[in-house]
Formats: C-alpha cells, sequence, structure tokens
C-alpha cells in the first residue's frame, strides 16, 4: 500500500459545472457585446508597432536614388550571424560603392548592430515584419529590394535622448 | 666607438625605466628598447633623414625648458626623458587637433583604416571635436604614378615618401608642392614617378594618402590575414608579409630583415607575386594505369592519392634505377628538391636541368643587398644544392629511363615531350600540355600554399609559411614525394614541414646544423656559405 491516501468530498457546489459554465457564459457575452473589443482583425487590420521595433532592413538612397552605403564594410564585420555579404568596388567617378550587399532576412536576429554602426546611416531596420516568402533563397535581400522597401525605419535611441539619460 | 675618448654606450632614463644604449642613438630609438613607442609621423628607421617636422615625437627632457624631438634627440648619459609627461602629452594632442582640421575623416572608405597611425593617434589623445567652424579645405585626389594614388585630403606631410625617393632610392621626382594648408606630394614638374621601387613609399605612409591603385577598396585591415613569407620573384628573398582574404592574396608588404631586403623590396617582387597564385591549376592526381573506363587503358585517369601513389611506388620499385633524367624548377622549395634527389638517386638519375628566366635588374642604391636579380627565380642556389644543373633552351627528354619532371612549366618542349621514356613522372602546380604525357600527374602546392625554405642568392636559407588552402587534392610537394619515398621503405610519411626539414638537414651536407626552429623568421646561412664564412650570426654558430 503506498500509504495512506486521503480522499477529499468536493461540495456539490463545486463539482457542478453548470454554474462554472454560465460564469464562462457570462463572460464570453460581456466580450462579445463590450464596445472594446481587442480581438485584431488581422490582415485587414495591422498592428501599430512601436517606433523601436527591429524589423526588415532597409536601405536609406541619396536623392539620386543612389544607396547611401559606402562599403565600408563595418556591417558585416559586426553582424554578431554574418547575415550580411559586401563586396565593395570602384565606381567610375573614384567612389567607393557596394558592388555586392546582400542580408539574410532569415539568418538575422535583429539585433540593430548593423544600423548602430553604419557611419553614413545608410543601412536601417524597419517597423516592419510581413515578409513571409515561398522560398528560402527569396530571404536573401539583395541592395536592390532593399532600396525599395518603403516602411519606416527604426527609431534606435529617442532623438531627444541619443544615451538614454 | 671610442674616438676621441667617447664612450661607447650612454645610458639614461627613460619613463623611470633606465636603459644602456650604444652612443649615437637617437632617444625614439632608446625609448623602443624599453618598450615605450613615441608616437612619431616623419621618423622611419629606414629612411636616414630626420627633419623631426611632424612634432608628433617630441618629449619632455628634464632640465630643459623646452620639449624635444626625440627622433633627433641623441641620448646622453644622466639625461632622464619622459615621453608621457602632460607637457608631452598636450604637445601631441595639439599637432593631432592641427592635422585634422582638414583630415576628411573618410576612414569608413579609406584603405588604410585600422592600420592607420593618424586614426591610432586620434584615439589615443582623445581628440573626439574638432574646434575649427571653417570648412575643410578639399584637394581630392591624384595619380602620381602608373599604380599609386594619391589622397591628397588624408595627407599629414610627414615627407616620409619624398625621403624614401630622395634618400633611400636617390630618386628626387617626388616633391612637396605648395606650403601651409595647401602642401601636397607631386612629382617633380617635367618629372614621372617610375622607379622600380617606388611601391615602397605606400608602406611608409602612416595614413591613407598612398595606396596601390590595384589595392582600392579591395578590403579592409580587419579583413586579412598577414602571412610572413618570402618573395619568390628573384634570387634576393626578399622578407615579405602576405595579406590574404578569403583565400586570395591581395597585398604584399616587406618585412624587416637588415641581412637581405631592409624595409623595402621591388615592384616587380609585389606584382609577381600577387600573380603566382593565378590561373588554372593541377588539382587531382593523374595516372596511366590502364583502369578506368577506356578499353586502351592508355588515358590518363583522374584516382585518390593513396591509389596514385601506391601505383607511381611500384613502377618506381620495378624500375629498378634505369637512369634517365630530371627537370626541376628553381622555384621549388629546398624540400621538395630534397625529397626529389632522394628519389632521383634511386632511380639512378643523376642530371637535374633548371632553367631561369632572365629579366631586367634593378638596384636600390642605398641597400647594397636589396637588388631585382636577373634569374627570376627564388631558389636556384637550392636547386644548385641538389646536383641541379643550369641549362638553356627548352628541355628534351630521354631516349629512355626515367624522366621526372618537378614543376617546370615545359616551355618550348616538343608534343612527344618524355614519350620515349620508360616512366615519365610529372609534379606540378600546373597542367602544361606536354605533361600530359606522363604516366602519373601529382599535383602539388605552390610555395604561398605551404611551408618550407628558399636558398637565397646568398645561400641564406629563409623560410616561407602557408598563406592560402591549396586548390582540391593539390598537397605541398614535400609531402607527395616522402608518401612515394616511405612506400619504397625509404623514411616516413611526413605531415609536418619540421620533419621534412629535419630529414634535410640530417642528409644534405649544404643544411647541417640547420633547425627549423632555428632559422627563425630572418633567416641563416647555409652550412659553407660566404655569408656563414664572413660570420654572419646563425644558429648554426649559436648551437654549437
Amino acid at each position: 500500500m503506498p500509504g495512506d491516501v486521503k480522499v477529499v468530498e468536493r461540495p456539490r457546489a463545486e463539482s457542478s459545472y453548470v454554474r462554472a459554465a454560465a460564469k464562462g457564459m457570462s463572460i464570453t457575452m460581456r466580450h462579445l457585446l463590450s464596445p472594446n473589443k481587442k480581438t485584431q482583425q488581422y490582415p485587414d487590420e495591422k498592428w501599430e508597432l512601436a517606433p523601436r521595433t527591429r524589423g526588415t532592413h532597409r536601405m536609406a538612397v541619396h536623392e539620386d536614388g543612389r544607396a547611401k552605403c559606402v562599403a565600408c564594410g563595418l556591417c558585416p564585420t559586426v553582424c554578431p550571424v554574418n547575415c550580411i555579404k559586401l563586396v565593395p568596388a570602384e565606381d567610375e567617378s573614384g567612389e567607393r560603392y557596394a558592388a555586392i550587399y546582400e542580408i539574410d532576412e532569415f539568418r538575422c536576429i535583429f539585433c540593430g548592430y548593423c544600423q548602430e554602426v553604419c557611419p553614413v546611416e545608410a543601412i536601417h531596420l524597419g517597423v516592419h515584419y510581413e515578409n513571409a516568402e515561398y522560398s528560402r533563397e527569396r530571404w536573401v535581400y539583395d541592395l536592390e529590394r532593399l532600396v525599395e522597401q518603403e516602411h519606416d525605419v527604426t527609431a534606435l535611441w529617442d532623438p531627444q535622448d541619443p544615451a538614454s539619460q | 666607438m671610442a674616438e676621441n675618448g667617447a664612450k661607447a654606450t650612454v645610458t639614461l632614463t627613460i619613463d623611470g625605466v633606465e636603459v644602456t644604449v650604444p652612443s649615437g642613438t637617437r632617444v625614439i630609438e632608446a625609448a623602443e628598447h624599453v618598450g615605450v613607442v613615441v608616437p612619431r609621423y616623419c621618423y622611419h628607421p629606414g629612411i636616414p633623414t630626420r627633419p623631426a617636422q611632424c612634432r608628433m615625437c617630441l618629449v619632455e627632457v628634464e632640465g630643459r625648458p623646452k620639449l624635444e624631438p626625440s627622433c633627433t634627440l641623441q641620448a646622453a648619459d644622466d639625461m632622464v626623458v619622459n615621453t608621457a609627461s602632460d607637457t608631452a602629452r598636450t604637445a601631441r594632442q595639439s599637432v593631432i587637433e592641427f592635422l585634422l582640421v582638414n583630415h576628411p575623416l573618410d576612414c569608413p572608405i579609406c584603405d588604410a583604416a585600422g592600420q592607420c597611425m593618424l586614426q591610432d593617434y586620434a584615439y589615443v589623445t582623445n581628440q573626439l571635436e574638432s574646434r575649427v567652424d571653417e570648412p575643410k579645405r578639399i584637394m581630392g585626389r591624384d595619380r602620381i604614378s602608373d599604380d599609386i594614388l594619391y589622397f591628397a585630403d588624408r595627407c599629414v606631410i610627414c615627407t616620409r615618401c619624398v625621403r624614401f625617393m630622395r634618400d633611400v632610392a636617390e630618386d628626387d621626382s617626388l616633391i612637396v608642392a605648395q606650403r601651409g594648408d595647401k602642401a601636397y606630394i607631386d612629382t617633380f614638374p617635367g618629372r614621372e614617378l617610375d622607379n622600380p621601387f617606388q611601391g615602397n613609399i605606400v608602406d611608409v605612409c602612416p595614413v591613407g594618402a598612398l595606396v596601390h591603385e590595384d589595392f582600392v577598396f579591395k578590403a579592409r585591415s580587419w579583413d586579412m590575414d598577414a602571412t610572413a613569407s618570402v618573395c619568390p620573384g628573384c634570387p634576393t628573398g626578399c622578407n615579405v608579409t602576405i595579406d590574404t582574404k578569403e583565400n586570395q592574396i591581395v597585398r604584399v608588404k616587406p618585412r624587416h630583415n637588415a641581412a637581405v631586403n631592409s624595409w623595402w623590396m621591388c615592384d616587380y617582387g609585389r606584382k609577381h607575386l600577387v600573380m603566382t597564385n593565378r590561373g588554372v591549376r593541377a588539382e587531382v592526381p593523374l595516372i596511366r594505369d590502364g583502369g578506368g573506363d577506356g578499353d586502351d587503358g592508355g588515358e590518363l585517369r583522374p584516382v585518390d592519392w593513396a591509389t596514385a601513389l601506391d601505383w607511381v611506388a611500384e613502377k618506381v620499385a620495378a624500375l629498378g634505377a634505369p637512369g634517365g633524367s630530371a627537370v626541376v624548377s628553381p622555384d621549388a622549395s629546398n624540400e621538395n628538391l630534397f625529397y626529389l634527389r632522394t628519389l632521383l638517386d634511386r632511380l639512378g638519375v643523376a642530371d637535374a636541368a633548371f632553367r631561369v628566366p632572365q629579366g631586367e635588374t634593378a638596384e636600390l642604391p642605398t641597400v647594397p643587398t636589396l637588388k631585382l636579380r636577373a634569374d627570376r627565380a627564388a631558389n636556384a642556389a637550392g636547386a644548385g644544392f641538389f646536383g641541379g644543373r643550369r641549362a638553356d633552351g627548352p628541355p628534351d627528354g630521354p631516349a629512355g629511363g626515367a624522366l621526372v619532371v618537378l614543376d617546370d612549366e615545359l616551355e618550348g618542349a616538343g608534343e612527344d615531350f618524355g614519350g620515349s621514356a620508360d616512366f615519365f613522372l610529372y609534379l606540378g602546380t600546373r597542367l602544361p600540355g606536354p605533361a600530359r604525357n606522363a604516366d602519373a600527374v601529382l599535383p602539388i602546392a605552390t610555395f604561398a600554399e605551404m611551408d618550407g625554405t628558399f636558398t637565397n642568392f646568398e645561400n641564406r636559407v629563409q623560410r616561407f609559411h602557408q598563406a592560402l588552402r591549396p586548390p582540391g587534392l593539390a598537397r605541398p610537394g614535400w609531402m607527395v614525394l616522402s608518401r612515394v619515398l616511405a612506400r619504397l621503405g625509404d623514411g616516413e610519411a611526413v605531415n609536418d614541414v619540421r620533419g621534412a626539414f629535419e630529414r634535410m638537414a640530417a642528409q644534405a651536407p649544404a643544411f647541417a646544423g640547420l633547425t627549423w626552429d632555428g632559422i627563425g623568421l630572418k633567416g641563416a646561412p647555409a652550412a659553407g656559405s660566404a655569408a656563414e664564412a664572413a660570420g654572419v650570426a646563425g644558429p648554426a654558430e649559436a648551437g654549437a
């Protein structure tokens, strides 16, 4: 015998499901009729994201449409998961530019270091998360695609208080 | 020198540490003895002139009212030098602040970033902000020779480049043009910069003002791996550092060795070394053993190393000592040549011809040992040690016996080269047409892809190290040959160059007494060489 088992009689009032079911239904009805319903009709209704949300990257451009990136190589250096591929080159006017710039959004952990380290404020994370694709390859964003992104860029810090003091 | 009663050494105190140095030593060099590197721009140990114009190396000397430039200040007895006093630091900070007034701070795109003395000292002096509201002067960039770019905005006018050309290369084609904040480096009007040693001005530049055109925007300094090596361009054997990125050589820089190349190297060497590893390579062992799917059995077929080595060893054993001939490359390392010689002795092949391409010579007037020599091969001396015979003209195969070729391109050889040999073994980095007649092709690594040694023109044995991964199944020649010999019961298969070198030192008289560690990164004279006879310190003597 595994010791003494104490058998507790449950009061009838608690063991009946009727009361609990009625209570549950009342909560359901209350929420159903309430004016401040919280259920979000995604994807018809989108989330309102915080300005510091770190999501899909976006490349800033000059007025003439060229990417601002100067191919300095700091973002692939600082990236903790090596998701940025960069090959620098020289253009006709002797300026340094990124001949190849690819970010693997699948591998990215959205830490925001690339945006933080960028000396020319070219690469940004974005306030955006909807990037489902049918293939893995499509998750590697090349420079053209990064430039095409239109979402807001992440505010990594408060402009009024950049040092968070 | 005890001349006029002067003492041979002086003792002074630098930053609280007493140090004794030969008299005549400058304080900046004496400070390095106690581990203090005084910041400097215009001072370079390889350039004899010291204008003391950058004002970066100012130090405080007790008892003297003003700061003194340590690059020209001679160390004297009882001198008490303080390199990091408040006054010295403030002076240094002011210099940096002045230099940064017009510096573009384009570190993100500058090729010197990470290896830049202005960047380093700006951090050290904590120069975060500029007090200047005026716009920076912008000068742009210029091409001062066919392969060197000059970014005038980055220049700190230390004149190292001008003085290297004038005082070391004795070529006064570079000048400082204009004055003050408009000063820039340019070629003298009507002159061109076309010195065979001009590439060194890029190495002496403390900032990113002078850049080789073929290196511009290629690699950031922190992406590169540096490997100590030896230039294979000519028998001088300049000590170099090979910078690699993603298994590609991106840059070659001279490495200081007072006995060989001082601080410099020639432009031919730089370009030649970068090109060494380009081109299509032999990557798989090939044998003509009658196997494979072809029924004629006459085709070379790719096999794995074990099969290839077994088959070659079997053939060599079956041949006995039929005699024959060999063609070796004067670019092969000592270890490769040694193992080849061991194999050739077994085959009874005495003759090993090597052909040395010739080129134009060039001299650096102030460094007598540094010369671009006419022989365009790294190790002709080594080939000579192992029974090599200098030959001219295209190689011709023997009319029988064995034919062994070590990494010779077989230029000028006939289409049926080696066809009449009983056994034709080709060890090579590439696979030129005539090598396809071989009975076995064993792919080997280039000098940049393995460890080894070269013997330079004055029989100085110098180590080089592996900078790149060999392509495909290519392996170092000594590794391959030691395995062939091991299968024949001669020695062990070596995986480490130390093993190969040890066996060579034990068996080859020219290398007697040398050890891999003893050679070190500066090289050592081979036994019985002129350099050793002249009393150049080497491990052979140190060990005795």
